[in-house]
């Protein structure tokens, strides 16, 4: 897979690394998670929370794990033996996972968007309580996008 | 304010939905001088002959949740949206102020009591041996701030459990026993209950109500419509209606029949045009006293109100799901609605007007009231301690001469007692407290047992959208074996497994963590797990039981020097049965919806219970009920059907610490009505003292 994109700044080489170990993680599409309008936020954040060596470990496997990938059996089998299981990989995979789906790190919501954005709730065809509403009598029916 | 008044008619203690109502309909009314009537605003004219009647009411939360002109309240209330987003545990109080000058007791403050040590974490003294598990929130416009807005009127039966039953429950500290009748029944409440929808908003369709009482349904509302078309029922509810319909459920008792209804409710659907015009709540005078009716006299067609701020704002519940603990756009009813009714009236020009006539302090925590034995035991004065910021604790103390006014405390059921146990007065026969000749304050503490069932249903049924609950199981809120076992409620939650297992987040960190899956794998698993979430309700009634209670005791006071409420709480066999057969039921009707049950109770739980060697947890309901209880006689209750304090002419006492016993309803419509009803007495006592 392809690393084009450097966001941040020019130096932050590790940006697209990130979306993309994301996107394998947490099954949501770059897209998706661009989408939110965190992944700047969130890319940061974790820099700021985790020591920098351990962040930068964690990237630096990632991209390894993505630049040798062919393909996405290939990718998954590769996360399966080198993310999840090394026990201090997996767990940075399932607190990067965990921000993507609920919003928060280690417990807390990083902010009130992170709140408003948390993925668990587009997959069960819902919406965070107090956002995002559907409007009157939406409760009623299947949820439009179900597709089922 | 370009007019104020000392001497006040009328001091409200409180401003949730008890004080607010009271507050409304008293300030709808004006004293005729010349009749020597109290007559309604509408019918008052121009009159110069007519005299306001002073209000004063004490709010112990934030002034900031007072203000409700338009752009003060959205400011406030979208800090308390701001803070929900922000806060781990969502519980009930979450949004609101946690303040120490005014503190509230709160879920997350529970913890198992290994006695004799009681729990003391928060702002409640636990002695047990059983936590009281519900919560409450000082905070203006009170606990309808977090409610869900659930409206089930009460049954006839459950104002008569003795009669009915054989029901008797013993006297304080005695082995004798004694009734538990209400003072008044179904039949004399119901124009109450009218008005309580009328003022609440209530949705529903009466055609639709099902309940198993040996009246008939046409008897039970009369020729009534609610205010609004019925709030429509979640997609998860028509399924297990499908599953459910034209079945019965087997208890020791015989089959029950399963009535699943869509249940009234609190919050703006579409108005209903068989409602007719929108009315106003008047007292007609009679020979001696006043009578309300609900009158149709206005011209204006019903309309949802929608936001405090603005009432263009959730005129329709938009389903934000999150009515526990806010709704964003307040479609769903809260005192606020009522309070600022009452603080605002319409002037010659049709435009909102601030009433001069009434003040609200807020800060202000009430904590005594003295009484004047040389005035046949009036309440002299109420005595407040007044805090300055949200930071400081330190306070002005205040009282108010009520010698010529009308008391009434509308607090909560907490609260109330709370004040009135610490009003001590010597008399001859030694010290008494306030209210308390028999003995009856701040006993007789009830809650619904929230005993809750979860699983997977076959299919997905997509939860955690819409309000709360948009129906309930109601077959089990009567019969005959309320002579063994309590009478419950069975709502169908639209929430997922939120409450019992803090989904989603528990389901995210599982198959992370457990399961250790990710990418496709991870989204397909959470999908099929949380879109098939179902979770049922057992509401259990707790029976009235004098020791279960509230006291006071000077080694726990709060940082204002005001005493804490110490809490002894304890089930008997009579709920712990009900939850057993509520769990045989649970366990019929999933097998038939072929409902994969998750449902597990283990010692961890906070309120858990072993029967018969099986091991059953529950929640609390909010619902805190029964520690001043109404009553026919002075000996058996603090006060009288019109919730006036037997021992002092002066003194009302208000809210859901009336409820006698508690039923199978969501005791907010009953306490409504019942307070509304409060206001007859008041009128009559306020023209005795305005003739002076």
């Amino acid at each position: 897979m392809n690393i084009i994109n450097k966001i941040l700044n020019v130096d932050d080489y590790y940006f697209d690394v990130f979306m993309s170990i994301s996107e394998a993680l947490a099954g949501f599409t770059v897209n998706e998670l661009q989408s939110t309008g965190l992944a700047e936020t969130y890319y940061t954040y974790v820099l700021k929370s985790l020591e920098a060596a351990t962040f930068v470990e964690f990237l630096t496997v990632s991209k390894n794990i993505l630049e040798n990938s062919s393909g996405e059996e290939e990718l998954k089998k590769a996360i399966q033996s080198e993310i999840i299981g090394n026990a201090g990989m997996n767990e940075i995979a399932g607190k990067v996972i965990t921000m993507w789906y609920l919003g928060t790190w280690e417990g807390s919501y990083i902010n009130d968007l992170s709140y408003k954005e948390g993925l668990v709730w587009n997959l069960m065809h819902s919406h965070p309580p107090g956002a995002k509403q559907p409007g009157y009598k939406s409760w009623n029916i299947k949820p439009v996008n179900s597709n089922s | 304010m370009n007019q104020t008044h000392n001497k006040k008619d009328v001091i409200i203690v409180g401003t949730g939905i008890a004080g607010s109502l009271i507050a409304k309909l008293l300030s709808d009314h004006v004293f005729d001088v010349a009749k020597g009537k109290m007559i309604h605003r509408a019918d008052a004219g121009k009159s110069d002959s007519i005299k306001e009647i002073s209000i004063l009411m004490y709010e112990a939360g934030l002034e900031a949740g007072l203000e409700l002109d338009s752009v003060s309240s959205m400011t406030t209330y979208n800090e308390y949206i701001r803070t929900f987003y922000r806060e781990e545990a969502k519980v009930p109080n979450s949004p609101y102020p946690n303040l120490k000058q005014a503190p509230s007791p709160n879920v997350l403050d529970m913890e198992h009591i290994v006695q004799p040590f009681p729990d003391k974490k928060g702002y409640l003294v636990q002695f047990g041996p059983m936590p009281f598990a519900s919560d409450a929130i000082r905070v203006g416009g009170g606990t309808t701030l977090h409610w869900l807005g659930t409206t089930p009127r009460m049954l006839p039966n459950d104002f008569k459990l003795t009669e009915k039953y054989g029901i008797t429950i013993h006297k304080p500290d005695s082995k004798e026993k004694t009734p538990i009748n209400w003072p008044i029944d179904y039949e004399e409440l119901r124009p109450y209950y009218e008005m309580a929808e009328f003022e609440i908003g209530v949705s529903g369709d009466v055609s639709r109500q099902e309940y198993p009482i040996d009246e008939n349904m046409e008897k039970y509302y009369g020729n009534y419509v609610f205010p609004m078309e019925e709030i429509p029922q979640s997609y998860m509810d028509h399924k297990i209606i499908e599953g459910l319909k034209g079945t019965s459920v087997k208890l020791s008792s015989g089959e029950i029949p399963l009535m699943m209804v869509p249940s009234p409710q609190g919050r703006n659907s579409i108005p209903n045009p068989k409602y007719g015009k929108t009315k106003i709540i008047k007292a007609e005078p009679k020979e001696s006293g006043y009578k309300l009716v609900l009158d149709s006299s206005e011209k204006e067609e019903y309309k949802a109100l929608g936001s405090v701020w603005n009432p263009y704002m959730g005129e329709r519940c938009e389903g934000n799901a999150s009515c526990v603990p806010i709704c964003p756009v307040q479609a769903k009813y809260n005192a606020l609605k009522t309070l600022k009714k009452a603080l605002y009236k319409l002037n010659d020009h049709e435009n909102l007007k601030r009433n001069p006539y009434m003040q609200i302090q807020a800060q202000s925590v009430v904590y005594r009231l003295s009484v004047d034995q040389n005035d046949k035991d009036k309440i002299s004065k109420v005595h407040l301690r007044r805090y300055t910021s949200k930071e400081k604790t330190d306070f002005i103390e205040e009282s108010i001469d009520t010698s010529d006014a009308i008391v009434i405390l509308a607090a909560n059921a907490f609260e109330n007692p709370k004040i009135l146990l610490n009003s001590p007065y010597t008399t001859q026969n030694g010290v008494k407290t306030a209210a308390n000749s028999s003995d009856q304050v701040g006993r007789n503490l009830m809650d619904h047992m929230v005993m809750l069932t979860w699983g997977l249903f076959p299919e997905p049924v997509y939860p955690y959208r819409g309000p709360g609950s948009t129906t309930n199981i109601s077959s089990f809120r009567d019969g005959n074996f309320r002579g063994e076992f309590s009478a419950w409620i069975s709502p169908l939650d639209n929430w997922g497994w939120g409450w019992p297992a803090f989904s989603p987040g528990s389901d995210v960190a599982y198959f992370i963590s457990q399961e250790n899956l990710f990418g496709a794998e991870l989204r397909e698993a959470l999908t099929n797990r949380l879109s098939k979430q179902v979770l049922f309700h057992f509401e259990i009634e707790q029976l009235p039981n004098p020791n279960n209670r509230v006291t006071i005791n000077d080694q726990y006071m709060d940082v204002l020097g005001i005493p804490r409420p110490v809490i002894h709480y304890e089930l008997t066999e009579y709920e712990m049965k009900a939850m057993e057969h509520a769990k045989h039921a649970s366990d019929q009707m999933f097998k038939r919806l072929g409902i994969k049950d998750f449902t597990k109770y283990t010692a961890a739980d906070m309120n858990s219970v072993m029967y018969n060697g099986v091991r059953y947890s529950y929640n609390g309901a909010g619902h805190i009920v029964g520690t001043h209880r109404m009553g026919s006689t002075a000996e058996d209750s603090v006060t009288n059907s019109y919730c006036k304090a037997w021992d002092h002419p002066n003194l009302y006492i208000v809210g859901a610490g009336n409820m006698t016993t508690l039923g199978t309803s969501n005791p907010t419509l009953t306490l409504s009505a019942f307070t509304i009803r409060s206001v007859e007495s008041i009128l009559a006592d306020l023209e005795i003292q305005l003739k002076k």
